[in-house]
This record gives structure tokens, C-alpha cells and sequence, in this order.
């Protein structure tokens, strides 16, 4: 009876301290949202002496001042058109790629593949100059074209290697079953690895995504026509070089950061399986 | 029935020749564009105000394009310059080396016939400090050719705030601020009493301590020594420079600084004398426009940091602020050197003085401007910075001045130990960059 009360005791007092961790880590997650959407209903004089997260007084006219000074009408469309085919370019190119690395004997199959994950380690504007060199020479700098391909190239690595890991730990039967039926070699990546190898494209799809939709520096350097410029460009009007509009800046951020979240929410059951399935080597 | 068919084919060529040259006539220039690449988001509004006014005047249209934040903007102009996509005005962000590099690749027009012509018209508008930060001398270290590489738009200078109703409050005349550093320390004690805050700056950023420092040793030993001391002449030991460090130390001893100053970014130490949470401020000429932003009813006021010596007179950094530079390949170069002339012109930088609270770079505007903006332009002559000295600190001196300033303050250190030890990484930066020109004479 006591070692029951004992054990049952344990588990409470257990359960309790890793609630009261996972809620403490909560916190620190929610917190700086909840003060971005708090700040962004404040003015730019209150946000420097209300500190509280819910303002006394909601001006919900900042979001309607975002929107429209920032332009973000032409900027979310470029936005969602460059995350969209990026995503997909990546998603086609890397699983092609991994499938082929995992699968397929070819001369220089290592040294590509090394080259690949060597490619990770440069730092994104350590390229930059070359890139702009690059996309000049073959007249593709200041187009969409341009600048969804060198986003395919920064995507590319890291998505080869989860997909690459995923496909080397899955069975070779299903394939071999599939290639008995008289499935080719591109079918075999359609119709087995493709659809076994969801949780993982769920994961390059959300970090991919969350890259594209975050990114500017390499937009604002390809790019000269403001037309063209994504979403996170609209962000900078807030921004001057001695002041900025913070709650017009906050503003603006919520505006961007609702589609990412929802994005992650509805594919959130992909992703921690994915994480904890194939996407860890073993 | 031929030669009926020769004279009318002959009457026909020569009216489509007569049509053709009217076509000829007819077809207009398309017009000219100046394209600038600027990064200063606070002044987009006006810029574009400016580019039309231009083009209803002259015909001449201006594309402003704005690529911020200035990190990014300067990749870009990196990279265009690399590309030779160069627009036909842009800025060079960065150290004076930056600016050297891209005029010895020949991207940069050399103005200096422009700005002579007419008995030097154009170089008149502006203050020579303005000047001063674009021009190269002919015994620049940088070897480039000596000449007048940019045009200035606007001007900063770094000073001392100070809150005119903590003043009143203290039993001080606002419109009196402490002028030597005795009054300074006086009124640092009035300010204990009454439990208030003192100086507050953002002295975790280290530029700015060094900001200060600086003021206090061109006051105390003069540029020269300051100068002799960087060439490693004199050793940072010397009297005059244990003299600058304990004026940090009497400053925080006398309840002259804010507590915990050393771990403020400007931005917070901004929003504190903003918020009317400390009685003095150390800020460039940029903060008007910040304190409007945070508190419209800050009553404050602007005056010279105070004078510590009576060897020397007193010296603020400034003048560097935005400046324009002309592609020397551009194709509309002489329209580009058009339009600068005619932003720096006294209408156009009281009109962007007006609309940005920046400081105007045309000595004529002053007189319509912010009150406490003219109150900064009033020093600009004596202001002085580390691009114009034509030499430069080691950086881990710099950095071990400043952060033994910040150990000054918060107790860990006397001004006699961080003396010595800043003298201790100068003499080891000077041997190494002895034994690095030793091996390169070898070679």
C-alpha cells in the first residue's frame, strides 16, 4: 500500500516539474509573439512607456496603416508565387536527387553527394557577389526567374540530405515488389518512395516554406524593381535608419507571420513525425 | 509611257525621302533618367518629393530606389559593382578604405572641377567639415588621386542633451547649461541629493564611449599628441591620457552617470531621456528626430560636452553624415551632377531638413530649420572624426580602451591599470605590424 502511494506520489511530483519545464519553455516561445501583437496595437509613443502586453487602449488602425504604407498587397502575392515554386522546386529536385543518391550506383556518386553537404556550410551572403555576377551574365538578375533558382540552390543541400537519410533506412522490398509489377525507375520514386516519404517531405516543405517567406537580403540585391521585391521588403519601410515605427513594424510582422503559423499547425503532424522517423540518423 | 513611269517613281522617292526626314524630326528623345540608390528609409517621402519637383522643372526624371537596411544596401552596391550595374548615383557605406577602393576601380566621378567652377559656387554651399569626409588630400594614405569624390546631403554632430524641466527642478537655469567641468560635477551633486538619474548614453555600443574619451583628450593634450599617440609616440600611459580616464571615474563617483550606463544600446538610452528618466544625454544630432518620435513634449536642450582643460580648445566628433557619389560610368553623368547640385541647394535641404530633422549639409539652410537642430549645427566647425585624422588605432586598442573605460565605471579597474594595460596590447600590435613589414622586406 505504501510503496503504491509512493510510486503514484513519484509520478505526480514528476509529471508536475516536467509540466511546470514544458510550460516555462512555452512562455519563452509565446512571449515575444504576444508582445509583437501587443505592440502592434499600441502608438509609437505608448510603446516606449506602456509596457504591459495588452495596451490600455487597442489601435487596430495600425494594421490597416501597415498594410497600406508597407504595400503589402503586391508583396504577399510575390511572396506566396516564390514560396510556392520554390517549395516545389526544391521538393522535385531534392527527392529526384536523394532517390538517386540512395539507390543508384554512379561514377563520382560520393564526391557529388560530399559536395552537396559541403555546399550547406557556405554562409548564404558569402555568395552573394558571385551570385549576382552569375545571374547578370546570363540576364536573369532583377527577374522572378532568377531569384526563385538561386532560392532552389540555398534550399537544395539540407533537403538532399534529410530525404537521402529517409530513403537509405527504408526497405528495399516495397521497391523490388513494385519492380516486379513492371514499374520503372521513375515510377519506382513516384509510386514508393514519394508517397513512404511524406513525414520527411512535410519537413523540407515547413523549412523551405519558412525559409522563402522570411528571406530578403538576396531579394534586395537581385532585384531593382520594387515590383518584384517579397513580402519582408515592405517590412524595411518601418524601419529608418535612426527611428522606427514599431507598431506599425509589429504590425506589419503579425500580418507576415499568420500565414507561416498556419502553415505549421496544419502540417505539424508531419513534422514531428518526420523529425522523429526519418529525419534523424540512426 | 517609261519615262512618265521614271519621273513619278523619282516624285515618289523624293516625297517618301522628304516624309522620312520629318519622321526624322518628328521622333523625340526619350527622356532622360537619373537613377539613385539610396538606403535611408526615413527620407524616402521626401526624396520622391524632390524628384518630382525636379522633373516639372527640367524634364529630367529621377528613379529613387530605396534598398534598406543599410547591410544589405551595401552588399548590393558591392555586388553591382562587381556586376559594372552600377546606378548613375549611389552612396558608399563604410570605412574611408570602402570609399577608396571604389574610386581606385574607377567607379566614382572625381567633382572636384564641378565643385571649383564659378569661383567654387558649388563647394560654397556646403560646411567644409561636410566636405572634409569626402574629399581626399594629396598625401592620402590610401593612394588615391587627391580631389572631391562625393557630395554631402546632410551633416551629424555628437553632443551632450540636457532635460530643461529636471533643470528647473534642480534650482538651474535652462537656458544655462554647465560650460566646464566643475559645474558638470556641481550639478552631479545636486542631482544625488534629489535622487535623480544623471547621464545616460548608449555606452554598451563601445564607439560611443570612445566618442566621448575623444572629446576629452583633444581638450586635454591636443590632436597632435592624440595623433602622436596613435603613431605609438607617445604610450597611452602618459599623464594627459590617465587624466581623460579618471574623468570617467570622477563622473560615476559624483552620481553624474545613470546606473548601469555601460550596459545601455543607444536605442534604450534613447528612450530613457526620452522618458524624461535621466537629466543628461550624450547623442548625435540624429536623436531630434527620435526624441520627437518617443516624447513630442520633451523639453530639452543641446550644449557642448564640458570643457575639462584650458590647453586646447574643445573638439566634437561630426560632420561625416549621407553622402552621393556619381558613377564615372554612367551614362547621364552630367545630368546626375546636375540634379546633386540642385538637391544641395538651400530650398531643397531646408525642404529635407524640415520633412527628416536631419542636419543640412548647405551652411545657407541652417537659419530655417529645427531649433535644437540648429542648436547642433552651431559646433559644426569644430567638430573632428577618425576618418579625417589620416591614421588609424588598432582595433583591439580601441577596444581595450573603451571596455576599460566601461571597467572604470562599474568599479573594476583604476584609470592607471587600464592605462597600462591598453599600453600593453598597443606595444604588441606595434611589434607585430613591425615584424609583419620585417618579413615582407624579406620576401
Amino acid at each position: 500500500m505504501n510503496s503504491f502511494f509512493y510510486y503514484n506520489a513519484k509520478k505526480v511530483i514528476l509529471n508536475i516539474i516536467i509540466h511546470i519545464f514544458l510550460l516555462s519553455i512555452a512562455a519563452t516561445c509565446l512571449f515575444p509573439l504576444i508582445w509583437m501583437i501587443g505592440s502592434s496595437l499600441k502608438t509609437q509613443q505608448t510603446v516606449f512607456r506602456d509596457f504591459s502586453l495588452i495596451p490600455k487602449e487597442m489601435h487596430w488602425e495600425n494594421y490597416y496603416l501597415a498594410w497600406k504604407q508597407g504595400g503589402f498587397g503586391r508583396y504577399f502575392l510575390n511572396t506566396i508565387f516564390y514560396t510556392v515554386s520554390v517549395v516545389l522546386g526544391i521538393v522535385f529536385v531534392s527527392s529526384l536527387a536523394a532517390y538517386a543518391f540512395s539507390r543508384f550506383e554512379f561514377v563520382g556518386k560520393n564526391l557529388i553527394f560530399y559536395m552537396f553537404m559541403a555546399a550547406m556550410m557556405i554562409p548564404i551572403p558569402g555568395s552573394f557577389v558571385p551570385l549576382y555576377v552569375l545571374l547578370n551574365k546570363l540576364h536573369l538578375r532583377n527577374t522572378p526567374l532568377g531569384y526563385i533558382l538561386c532560392m532552389i540552390n540555398v534550399g537544395l543541400s539540407t533537403s538532399i540530405f534529410l530525404l537521402k537519410t529517409f530513403f537509405d533506412k527504408t526497405p528495399r522490398e516495397l521497391e523490388d515488389a513494385a519492380r516486379i509489377d513492371g514499374c520503372s525507375k521513375l515510377g519506382l520514386w513516384w509510386h514508393v518512395a514519394l508517397p513512404l516519404a511524406k513525414p520527411v517531405l512535410a519537413v523540407v516543405v515547413v523549412f523551405n516554406t519558412l525559409n522563402v517567406w522570411n528571406e530578403y537580403v538576396l531579394a534586395l540585391i537581385i532585384f531593382d524593381s520594387r515590383q518584384l521585391m517579397p513580402l519582408q521588403v515592405a517590412l524595411t519601410t518601418f524601419q529608418g535608419e535612426f527611428i522606427t515605427q514599431y507598431p506599425l513594424l509589429m504590425a506589419g510582422l503579425t500580418i507576415t507571420a499568420i500565414p507561416v503559423i498556419l502553415i505549421y499547425i496544419l502540417m505539424q503532424k508531419y513534422i514531428i513525425k518526420g523529425v522523429t522517423q526519418g529525419a534523424i540518423v540512426e | 509611257m517609261f519615262r512618265k513611269f521614271k519621273i513619278i517613281n523619282i516624285l515618289l522617292i523624293l516625297s517618301l525621302g522628304i516624309l522620312s526626314c520629318d519622321r526624322e524630326q518628328e521622333v523625340k528623345q526619350p527622356p532622360k533618367v537619373v537613377t539613385v540608390w539610396h538606403w535611408m528609409t526615413d527620407r524616402k517621402d521626401a526624396f520622391a518629393e524632390l524628384a518630382q519637383q525636379y522633373e516639372k522643372k527640367t524634364g529630367i526624371k529621377v528613379n529613387f530606389e530605396l534598398y534598406a537596411p543599410s547591410d544589405a544596401y551595401t552588399q548590393k552596391v558591392r555586388a553591382a559593382a562587381q556586376g559594372d550595374t552600377l546606378p548613375d548615383i549611389f552612396g558608399i557605406l563604410g570605412e574611408m578604405r570602402d570609399f577608396a577602393s571604389f574610386i581606385k576601380a574607377g567607379y566614382v566621378e572625381d567633382l572636384t572641377e564641378e565643385m571649383n567652377k564659378d569661383n567654387g559656387r558649388w563647394r560654397n554651399y556646403f560646411f567644409k567639415k561636410a566636405l572634409e569626409v569626402n574629399e581626399f588630400t594629396l598625401d592620402n594614405i590610401y593612394g588615391v588621386r587627391p580631389g572631391i569624390y562625393g557630395v554631402p546631403i546632410d551633416i551629424m554632430t555628437i553632443q551632450m542633451l540636457y532635460n530643461k524641466r529636471f533643470f528647473r527642478e534642480l534650482g538651474l537655469d535652462p537656458e544655462q547649461p554647465p560650460q566646464d567641468f566643475d559645474e558638470f560635477i556641481n550639478i552631479g551633486k545636486r542631482i544625488k541629493e534629489r535622487g535623480l538619474q544623471g547621464m545616460v548614453s548608449g555606452w554598451a555600443e563601445l564607439w560611443m564611449i570612445d566618442c566621448l574619451a575623444n572629446n576629452f583628450a583633444f581638450n586635454i593634450m591636443g590632436k597632435d599628441k592624440v595623433i602622436k599617440t596613435i603613431k605609438g609616440e607617445i604610450p597611452y600611459t602618459d599623464p594627459d591620457w590617465i587624466k581623460v580616464l579618471t574623468l570617467f571615474k570622477r563622473m560615476q563617483d559624483e552620481g553624474l552617470l545613470y546606473n548601469g550606463i555601460v550596459t545601455f544600446i543607444n536605442k534604450t538610452a534613447e528612450q530613457l531621456f526620452a522618458n524624461e528618466k535621466a537629466v543628461f544625454a550624450f547623442n548625435g544630432s540624429w536623436c531630434v528626430n527620435v526624441y520627437k518620435g518617443m516624447n513630442p513634449n520633451l523639453d530639452y536642450g543641446v550644449m557642448l560636452p564640458p570643457k575639462v582643460s584650458d590647453n586646447y580648445p574643445r573638439s566634437i566628433w561630426g560632420g561625416a553624415g549621407s553622402s552621393f557619389m556619381v558613377n564615372a560610368k554612367s551614362n547621364v553623368k552630367k545630368e546626375a551632377i546636375e540634379f546633386l547640385k540642385w538637391l544641395t541647394e538651400k530650398e531643397q535641404q531646408i525642404f529635407l531638413s524640415k520633412t527628416t530633422f536631419n542636419l543640412p549639409a548647405n551652411k545657407d539652410s541652417v537659419i530655417d530649420i529645427h531649433p535644437r537642430l540648429a542648436e547642433f549645427a552651431d559646433d559644426i566647425e569644430i567638430t573632428t572624426h577618425p576618418r579625417l585624422w589620416g591614421i588609424s588605432e588598432f582595433p583591439r586598442v580601441i577596444e581595450a580602451f573603451d571596455k576599460g573605460i566601461q571597467s572604470i565605471i562599474i568599479g573594476e579597474k583604476t584609470p592607471q591599470e587600464v592605462a597600462e594595460e591598453v599600453q600593453e596590447i598597443k606595444e604588441r600590435e606595434l611589434n607585430k605590424k613591425k615584424l609583419s613589414r620585417s618579413k615582407l622586406v624579406g620576401e
